[in-house]
């Protein structure tokens, strides 16, 4: 009788254990929509309806048209958005990269680029990725002042080089797109 | 009077246009995230820090064979499990001279996973919801799927080659600074 109510009680501590766990993670997920994804598809849900009923949308297109529908184009755009004076200022929360991407998403959806374009076009408007954030980045892993000194500089320079570098292998994997 | 009423309705139309994208975000891209966030959740909450620590101390052993732990296995699983921007923590580990090399190939990799695992980065999500919502209004669900493997797969081969270029860039520049 011992035996089956200790069983019993095991089951019973792990199957709550499991739901706690699910439940909490149920929380976090709707905390981050809340938080995190809901503002963010006010905002651009708001400027992508005035640039589409304004016709700014086209004008703005036109404007990155050619840079974003060859090879050499998006190249040009991850060398620009990759310069060490520029990538620190446009990397804060990745906004920038998102409503280029999003502009650049109306383009897609209206099939003025081509869908092999996407791939390349996801690294070419992202080589400042943290740029902002490299000496907080590097006090999280508890670096010393000395290694944030040496490091921003290093990480900022290694963009210009992987920057179009990325753009390019993305390129190749975009046969068959 | 009719210019008036022209006005109104094409200014309340500037708004009208915002809602449906809206409307077309929050049904389209929300219901997948929220449950795809909740088992990611789970299961980071399942596997816990420990084992992921463990990781970290193998990957700061010297030596080019420790590349591929260093800049590509370390960087992946701390952004999987720890998410932006804790995962940058998993740098303590490394020598100094491998840190700067880390948090790039970290930082690198928050949004290359977005289009199968949302969850490692979903304040972030436009920088491939807005150019995977345009693929797939223009060339629908099958495109876009495809588009996210490919994401993933050349974001691990720019991490790994951000690693290495940017450990040699840190090396020369602390060789200077010395000098």
């Amino acid at each position: 009788m011992q035996g089956i109510t200790s069983l019993l009680e095991r089951i019973g501590r792990g199957a709550g254990k499991v739901v706690g766990i699910l439940y909490q993670a149920g929380r976090e997920s709707i905390d981050q929509v809340v938080k995190n994804i809901l503002p963010f598809m006010a905002f651009i849900a708001f400027i992508i309806g005035i640039i589409l009923k304004t016709g700014v949308g086209d004008v703005l297109a036109r404007l990155l048209q050619p840079l974003a529908n060859n090879p050499i184009g998006l190249i040009i755009m991850s060398l620009i958005i990759g310069l060490p004076v520029l990538s620190p200022l446009l990397g804060p929360g990745a906004v920038i990269a998102q409503i280029i991407g999003t502009l650049l998403g109306t383009q897609f959806a209206s099939k003025a680029l081509p869908a092999y374009i996407a791939l390349p076009a996801l690294f070419a408007i992202n080589p400042q990725v943290g740029c902002d954030f490299i000496p907080v980045g590097l006090a999280l892993g508890e670096a010393e002042p000395e290694t944030v000194e040496v490091g921003v500089p290093a990480v900022l320079f290694s963009r210009l080089i992987t920057g179009p570098i990325a753009v390019i292998i993305a390129w190749i994997f975009s046969v068959g797109l | 009077m009719d210019v008036l009423v022209q006005a109104a309705v094409w200014f309340i139309g500037l708004f009208q246009k915002g809602s449906e994208v809206f409307v077309g975000l929050v049904t389209g891209i929300i219901p997948l995230v929220i449950v795809l966030l909740t088992a990611f959740n789970a299961l980071i909450a399942l596997i816990g820090q420990e084992r992921i620590d463990k990781i970290g101390e193998a990957a700061g052993k010297e030596g080019f064979q420790y590349m591929p732990l260093r800049y590509l296995v370390l960087p992946v699983v701390a952004v999987f499990v720890l998410t932006n921007p804790m995962a940058y923590t998993m740098g303590r580990f490394l020598p100094e001279k491998y840190k700067p090399a880390f948090y790039d190939a970290a930082v690198s990799f928050v949004h290359p996973p977005l289009g199968i695992f949302p969850h490692v980065n979903p304040g972030e999500l436009f920088v491939w919801a807005g150019i995977a919502q345009g693929v797939t209004t223009g060339y629908g669900e099958a495109e876009t799927a495809a588009l996210a493997v490919r994401y993933l797969i050349v974001g691990l081969i720019v991490i790994f080659i951000r690693g290495i270029v940017t450990e040699r860039i840190t090396a020369f520049l602390w060789a200077r600074r010395a000098g």
